[in-house]
C-alpha cells in the first residue's frame, strides 16, 4: 500500500551545481532549489510510503526536517511542480489488489480494553470471540508501547503484539504506526477520545464497532457524534442491531457510513425439553412460577430507573406470566421486583454457563428495539425456538424478520419508552397460544444460531474494509483544483460600509463568500463537519446563506441542499 | 535547400549559469538563472558549448561537419526566441563579478512594473508628486542597502543601484532565489496591478513593504485594492504611507492597522531654501510679464489645475479676496483656460524643480487645497514650508500633521464616503479668513515662516532611507515567528440537552496530536472548542489571520468577542507551534 497516494512524482531530474542541490520538473520546466533531505525525500518518493520515507530518513535527520520536506514538496505539487495531485485511479492497496488467499492486515489499537470495566461481561466476551474469529480472516495486530501495561493483551492470542521500540525524545504518537502497511484500522472503543486520533490516518479505511451497551447508554449519544464528525466515507461505523442505525438517523446523523453487523451467538446443545428448563429455571430461581405460568423473556435496554418502573407495570398488567428479565443494570439495582419477575444477567463464567438454561425455558421473548437493547441477547434467547414480540416504532428489526410480531411503540430518548400495554398484553397472550404461525416463528428463530455466526460477522467486517478502500478512491476522484481565494473585507461606496467577501486570485474579481467558505473547509473537513458549521451560524442568526446553484456548485454533495433544507 | 543562417544573436554571449543533462535520451539544459528547464536538440547543446567562446560564423563553421545547416539555422532561431523569453543568456551587462563582490551588502529588490526605471532618475520626467517622492527616495535608498530593479535586462545605473532581469512574471518561479538573495521586496501599491496580491502566499519571499500613496478614492477601488491587500499579507509584510493619516483612516475599517506604518517624505532642504522674496517676485514678474507680483501679497498654488486638487476653491478664493494676487504654477490651466478667471489670478506657468524654489519664495503664503483623497503627505507643501513660505491646508489627510504647528489649518467637509474622485470639500470662507489673518499680522507671517523652515529640514530623505531600512529589519523580525498552523481540528453537532438547548448545538474540536504526528498538547487526546474557535483555527491552515478577521466580521456579531476568538486561535497556534 502506498499511502502517500494523493501526490505521484512527476517527470524530473535531479541534480548539483555548485553545492547546491535542484530538481528539474521536466513536465513544466520548473527548477527547484531543494535541500539536502527533500534530495533524499525525492529519490525515494516514488517507491516508498510516507511512513517508510520518514522511518527510513530519521537515522540521518531530525524529524521535522523530513516531515518539513515532504510538506514543501507536496506544496510544491499543489502548486503544480514535481508532484502531480492524484485525481485518478491510485496504486492498489493490499486489501484490494491482493489474491483472495491473503489476509488482509488489519490494526487493531488496544485502548478499548481500558474500557473493559465499563462494560458488561457478555460485551467483553463478545469482542474476544469477535477477534477471535477475525482472525481467521484478517491479519491483525496492535501495538505495543514501552510504557503500556503489558497485562492488557493477555488472552488475545488471535492478535499479534508489535512491540514499538520508542527512542528517547520521540515525539510521534501512536497514529503514526498506523501508517506502516495496515489495509485497515479496527477500533473498538466506546468512550475513549484516543482512539479518534487514527482518524487522522490518511487513506486507511477504519471500522469502528459500537456496542451501545445499556450501561454506556449516558456517552453514547456523545459518542456518535463525535465519531460521526471524526468519520470520512472511507471509514464505517459498525452497529450492532438495526434500530441504531433507525436511530441514528432519526437525530439527524448521517447514516450513509453506518453498517449493520449484528454479533455472532453461540448456542449451545439443549439440556433437554422446554419442561426440563422450565424446571431447572424454576429450581434456580426458587419460582414454582417458570412451571406453572408461561415463561416470558424480556431483554431489557432501558435506563435502569425508569426500567424498573416500566418493568414493574409489565408484571402488573401480566401477573399470569413468568418474566425472566434480563438486564445488566437492574440485576444489581432493582432489589425487589414483582412477584412474577426474575431479573439475571451473566456477570461471570458461571452465570454464563447457566443462560441457556433460562433461554431455553421461554416461551416467547418480548425486547424494546432501542439503544442499549443487546441484540445477540435476544438472538440467543430465541434461537432455541421463542418467537419474539419487538416493541418498536421503527417496523419488525430485519433481524428477526419471519419470527414473530411487532407492537409500535414510543419515544425520543432511551428513558422516554411508551408503549400501549393492553396492546401488548394482548400481542403476547396471543402469541403464547399454540398455532400454526407460531410454529413457524419457532423454526425461524432456531435457524437465528445459524443465520448470526462469527464467522459472517468476521467477513462483513473485511468487507467494510474493502469498500472503505473504494470510498477512499472514489472520494479522491471527486477532489477539485481549487483556485486560490482571499477572504477580505469589500467596501461599498454606495453605502460607506465594508461587508466580507471573497476575491479570487485566478479570475480577479470578487466571488460569493459562502461558496469559497465550503470550499476551503472540504479541503479539511467531512461534508458532515462543514454542515455542522453552517447550521451552528444559521442557529444564531445568519442567514445569508448563498442560492443553492452557488453551493451545489462549490460543493458537489448534499451538504448544500442539506444546509438550504434548514 | 539551405536556409540563410542570419545573424539573429551575437556571439560570443554570456551564458546563464546552466547544467545540461540528459534523461530518457532527451537533451536538457537547466538554466538556474530562470529557473527554467529547456529541452535542446542536439546541435543546441553543441552551440551552447561554444556560446560564450565563439562567433556564430565560428561557430557554423565548428558544427558545419556535423550538422545540417538547416539545423543549426533552426537552432539560432529557437535560440533567438528562448532570449527574448529572458532563457540561457545574460541581457544587458555581465554583473556577476559586481554581485559577487558585493554579496555581502543588503539588497532591496524594487518591483514597480509601471515606471520606467530611468525616469526616476530623471525627475523632471515625472510628474506625480508620489513618483517624485519615489524618485528621492530611491536616490537616497542606496546608502544602506543596493537597489536591484525588477527589469528586463542586467545593467548598472548608477553606483548600488542595477536594473536586473527579473519580470514580474518570474517572481514567483524565482521565489527561492529571490528569498535568499534579497533583504525585502518594495513596491508601489496600485489598485489594478494583479501580480503582487498572488506573491503573499510563498513563504519563501521575503518581506514585502507596499508604499501607500492614495488610500481612498476611484470609487473605492482604491480602498478595495488595499483591503484585499491587507487581507492577503502574510505577518511579514506591510504598507508604508507617508502620514499616520492612513493608519487612523484605516482603523476604522480593520482590525490590525499595524499593517499601515508611516514612512514621512523628506524635502531637499539645500535647494529648496528661504530666498529673497522680493527678488524672487521680481523676477517672477518678469519672467510673467505682470508688475503686480512685484507688489502684491501673494498667495500660491503648484499642482495640476484639476477639480481633485482643489483648482475650483482656489477660483472661488480669488473671487472671494480681489485684493491679493492669486499665483498658479502647474503643467497648464486644464479645463479652466476656457472659463473668464478672476483678474487676480495668475498663471505662473510649469518650470523644471530647480526653478521651483524660486517660484515658492513669490509665494507669501502657500494654499493647499486638494480633495482627493490621495494626499497622504503633501510634498509640495513640506517644500513650501522649506522655503519658509507658511501654508494653509485642509483639516483632513495627512496634510496637518506636515504642517504642525508651521502654518494654519482651515476647515474642510471631509465625506464618509467617496463622491466621484472626491473624499472632502475645502470651505473657502474658512480659507480666505486664514490667508487673511496670516497676510494682516506680519508677526505671525514672520513666526510661523521661521517654523516652517525649521519643522522642513526635519523631514529628510535621508531619514525616510533609513526608515525603510528599519521597517524591513521590523519585518524580518516578525518573519521570525511565523510558523505553519499544523493542528488538527473536527466539527460536530453537539448532545442537545432538552433542559438548556433545545436547539441543535454544535462544537469542534481539536486534537491532541498534529499533522506531523507529535502530541502538541497534553493529557486528553481532544479538547472541545466553541465552532468559531474551530472556523478560525481551520480558516489558519491556509489563511491569514486578517482572512479569518474577514469571516468573523460577517459571522460573529460582536466585535470585541470577534477580536478574542482571533487572538485565541492564534495563541493556540503560535503555542502549540
Amino acid at each position: 500500500m502506498v499511502s502517500h497516494r494523493r501526490y505521484r512524482l512527476k517527470q524530473h531530474h535531479t541534480f548539483e551545481q555548485d553545492d547546491r542541490k535542484y530538481a528539474a520538473d521536466l513536465e513544466t520546466g520548473d527548477i527547484v532549489q531543494i535541500n539536502d533531505v527533500e534530495w533524499e525525500i525525492l529519490s525515494c518518493y516514488a517507491s516508498q510510503t510516507r511512513y517508510q520515507i520518514v522511518e527510513n530518513l530519521r537515522k540521518d535527520y531530525k524529524l521535522t526536517a523530513i516531515f518539513d520536506g515532504i510538506e514543501r514538496l507536496e506544496q510544491l505539487g499543489r502548486q503544480g511542480t514535481l508532484l502531480h495531485r492524484v485525481v485518478a485511479a491510485v496504486e492498489p492497496t493490499v486489501a484490494q489488489g491482493q489474491p483472495r488467499d491473503q489476509k488482509p492486515k488489519v490494526l487493531v489499537p488496544f485502548h478499548f480494553t481500558g474500557e473493559k470495566s465499563s462494560l458488561d461481561y457478555l460485551t467483553n466476551l463478545n469482542r474476544y470471540q469477535f477477534l477471535t474469529h477475525l482472525a481467521a480472516f484478517a491479519e491483525l495486530e496492535t501495538l505495543s508501547f514501552p510504557e503500556e501495561k503489558k497485562e492488557d493483551f493477555q488472552d488475545l492470542d488471535a492478535v499479534r503484539v508489535r512491540n514499538i521500540d520508542v527512542a528517547a525524545g520521540n515525539a510521534l504518537t501512536s497514529p503514526w504506526y498506523a501508517m506502516d502497511g495496515y489495509d485497515g484500522i479496527l477500533l473498538l472503543s466506546q468512550f475513549l477520545t484516543d482512539d479518534l486520533l487514527y482518524y487522522r490516518v490518511p487513506d486507511v479505511p477504519i471500522v469502528h464497532c459500537i456496542d451501545a451497551t445499556q450501561r454506556l447508554q449516558h456517552v453514547l449519544l456523545k459518542t456518535l457524534l463525535t465519531l460521526c464528525a471524526f468519520q470520512s466515507p472511507k471509514d464505517t461505523l459498525v452497529v450492532k442491531a438495526s434500530w441504531m442505525k433507525e436511530w441514528i438517523a432519526e437525530l439527524g446523523m448521517p447514516a450513509d457510513n453506518v453498517r449493520v453487523i449484528p454479533d455472532g451467538i453461540d448456542v449451545v446443545a439443549p439440556i433437554g425439553d422446554k419442561a426440563l428448563a422450565k424446571q431447572h429455571t424454576a429450581a434456580l430461581f426458587d419460582k414454582p412460577m417458570f412451571v406453572k405460568q408461561p415463561v416470558v423473556g424480556l431483554i431489557s435496554g432501558f435506563e435502569p430507573s425508569r426500567g424498573a418502573v416500566w418493568i414493574s407495570e409489565f408484571a402488573r398488567a401480566n401477573p399470569h406470566l413468568a418474566i425472566f428479565v434480563y438486564d445488566t443494570l437492574l440485576e444489581q439495582q432493582y432489589r425487589h421486583p414483582p412477584e412474577n419477575v426474575v431479573i439475571f444477567s451473566a456477570d461471570d463464567e458461571e452465570t454464563r454457563s447457566v443462560l441457556p438454561i433460562f433461554f431455553q425455558a421461554l416461551d416467547l421473548v418480548c425486547f424494546p428495539a432501542m439503544p442499549g437493547t443487546p441484540l445477540s441477547i435476544v438472538l440467543e434467547a430465541m434461537a432455541y425456538g421463542a418467537p419474539c414480540v419487538a416493541m418498536t416504532k421503527y417496523g419488525m428489526p430485519p433481524e428477526v424478520a419471519g419470527a414473530g410480531a411487532v407492537v409500535e411503540s414510543e419515544g425520543n430518548d432511551f428513558g422516554n419508552f411508551r408503549v400501549p400495554m393492553s396492546e401488548l398484553s394482548n400481542t403476547i397472550n396471543q402469541w403464547l397460544k399454540p398455532s400454526h404461525t407460531r410454529i413457524e416463528c419457532e423454526d425461524a428463530a432456531k435457524r437465528l444460531a445459524q443465520k448470526f455466526t462469527w464467522e459472517k460477522v468476521a467477513q462483513e467486517i473485511v468487507q467494510c474494509l474493502e469498500e472503505g478502500h473504494q470510498q477512499s478512491v472514489n472520494a479522491f476522484r471527486r477532489e477539485r483544483n481549487l483556485s486560490p481565494s482571499v477572504f477580505c473585507r469589500r467596501y461599498n461606496p454606495g453605502s460607506g460600509t465594508t461587508e466580507s467577501s471573497v476575491y479570487r486570485l485566478g479570475i480577479h474579481r470578487y466571488d460569493c463568500l459562502q461558496a469559497a467558505l465550503i470550499e476551503m473547509l472540504a479541503e479539511r473537513h467531512t461534508p458532515a463537519e462543514i454542515e455542522a458549521v453552517f447550521k451552528h451560524f444559521q442557529g444564531k442568526g445568519f442567514t445569508s446563506v448563498a442560492n443553492e446553484f452557488v453551493l451545489e456548485m462549490a460543493f458537489p454533495t448534499n451538504v448544500g441542499k442539506s444546509i438550504l433544507s434548514e | 535547400m539551405e536556409r540563410n543562417t542570419q545573424k539573429l544573436l551575437d556571439f560570443p554571449r554570456i551564458l546563464h549559469p546552466l547544467y545540461l543533462f540528459e534523461e530518457q535520451g532527451v537533451a536538457y539544459a537547466a538554466d538556474l538563472e530562470k529557473a527554467r528547464v529547456v529541452e535542446l536538440s542536439a546541435v543546441m547543446r553543441d552551440i551552447l558549448k561554444l556560446a560564450e567562446t565563439q562567433t556564430q560564423t565560428g561557430i557554423v563553421r565548428t558544427l558545419r561537419a556535423s550538422y545540417d545547416a538547416n539545423d543549426i539555422s533552426e537552432a539560432f532561431e529557437t535560440f533567438a526566441e528562448l532570449e527574448k523569453e529572458g532563457l540561457l543568456f545574460n541581457r544587458g551587462e555581465n554583473l556577476k563579478r559586481s554581485f559577487e563582490t558585493e554579496s555581502k551588502w543588503r539588497k532591496l529588490l524594487v518591483v514597480l512594473p509601471s515606471i520606467a526605471v530611468d525616469s526616476l532618475f530623471d525627475i523632471e520626467t515625472l510628474s506625480a508628486g508620489t513618483n517624485m517622492a519615489l524618485s528621492y527616495m530611491i536616490q537616497h535608498l542606496p546608502k544602506y542597502a543596493d537597489l536591484h530593479f525588477a527589469g528586463s535586462q542586467n545593467r548598472k545605473i548608477t553606483d548600488g543601484v542595477y536594473e536586473i532581469d527579473i519580470g514580474i512574471e518570474d517572481l514567483i518561479r524565482l521565489r527561492s532565489k529571490i528569498g535568499e538573495t534579497y533583504y525585502g521586496i518594495l513596491t508601489l501599491h496600485q489598485e489594478q496591478e494583479r501580480w503582487l496580491l498572488p506573491l503573499y502566499r510563498y513563504r519563501e519571499f521575503p518581506p514585502i513593504l507596499v508604499q501607500c500613496h492614495a488610500p481612498r478614492g476611484h470609487g473605492g477601488q482604491a480602498m478595495n485594492s488595499i483591503l484585499r491587500h491587507y487581507a492577503a499579507m502574510r505577518e511579514c509584510d506591510g504598507f508604508t504611507a507617508p502620514s499616520d493619516y492612513v493608519r487612523e483612516f484605516y482603523a476604522d475599517y480593520v482590525w490590525d492597522p499595524s499593517f499601515f506604518n508611516t514612512l514621512p517624505n523628506g524635502v531637499d532642504s539645500a535647494l529648496f531654501r528661504p530666498m529673497d522674496k522680493a527678488a524672487a517676485k521680481r523676477e517672477i514678474s518678469k519672467m510673467v510679464g505682470d508688475d503686480r507680483i512685484e507688489s502684491a501679497s501673494t498667495v500660491g498654488y503648484l499642482s495640476r489645475v484639476q477639480s481633485e486638487k482643489g483648482a475650483s476653491v482656489y477660483l472661488k478664493l480669488a473671487a472671494l479676496n480681489p485684493h491679493l494676487l492669486f499665483l498658479i504654477a502647474g503643467p497648464n490651466m486644464g479645463r479652466y483656460a476656457s472659463r473668464k478667471l478672476p483678474d487676480n489670478l495668475v498663471y505662473v506657468g510649469f518650470h523644471p524643480r530647480e526653478k521651483l524654489p524660486l517660484i515658492y519664495n513669490a509665494f507669501d503664503v502657500y494654499c493647499f487645497l486638494s480633495m482627493s483623497g490621495e494626499e497622504t503627505f503633501g510634498l509640495t507643501v513640506l517644500e513650501a514650508m522649506a522655503c519658509g513660505v507658511p501654508p494653509v491646508v485642509p483639516n483632513f489627510d495627512g496634510v496637518p500633521a506636515v504642517v504642525g504647528a508651521a502654518g494654519l489649518v482651515a476647515d474642510a467637509e471631509s465625506f464618509d464616503q467617496d463622491i466621484a474622485t472626491l473624499v472632502s470639500y475645502p470651505c473657502p470662507i474658512d480659507f480666505s479668513n486664514k490667508i487673511n489673518g496670516l497676510l494682516n499680522n506680519t508677526e505671525l507671517w514672520q513666526t510661523l515662516s521661521k517654523k516652517a523652515r525649521e519643522r522642513a529640514v526635519l523631514f529628510t530623505w535621508d531619514k525616510t532611507a533609513r526608515r525603510i531600512v528599519q521597517l524591513f529589519e521590523e519585518l524580518h523580525r516578525k518573519k521570525k515567528l511565523i510558523n505553519p498552523n499544523r493542528l488538527l481540528n473536527v466539527f460536530t453537532p453537539a448532545q442537545p440537552s432538552e433542559e438548556e438547548h433545545p436547539e441543535p448545538t454544535y462544537k469542534s474540536f481539536v486534537l491532541s496530536m498534529n499533522e506531523h504526528y507529535e502530541r502538541c498538547l497534553i493529557r486528553d487526546a481532544v479538547y472541545p472548542l466553541r465552532v468559531e474557535n474551530g472556523l478560525v483555527l481551520s480558516i489558519l491552515k491556509e489563511h491569514t489571520p486578517r482572512e479569518a478577521e474577514a469571516i468573523l466580521a460577517e459571522w460573529v456579531p460582536d466585535e470585541t468577542e470577534a477580536r478574542a476568538i482571533l487572538k485565541r486561535v492564534r495563541g493556540l497556534v503560535d503555542g502549540t507551534a
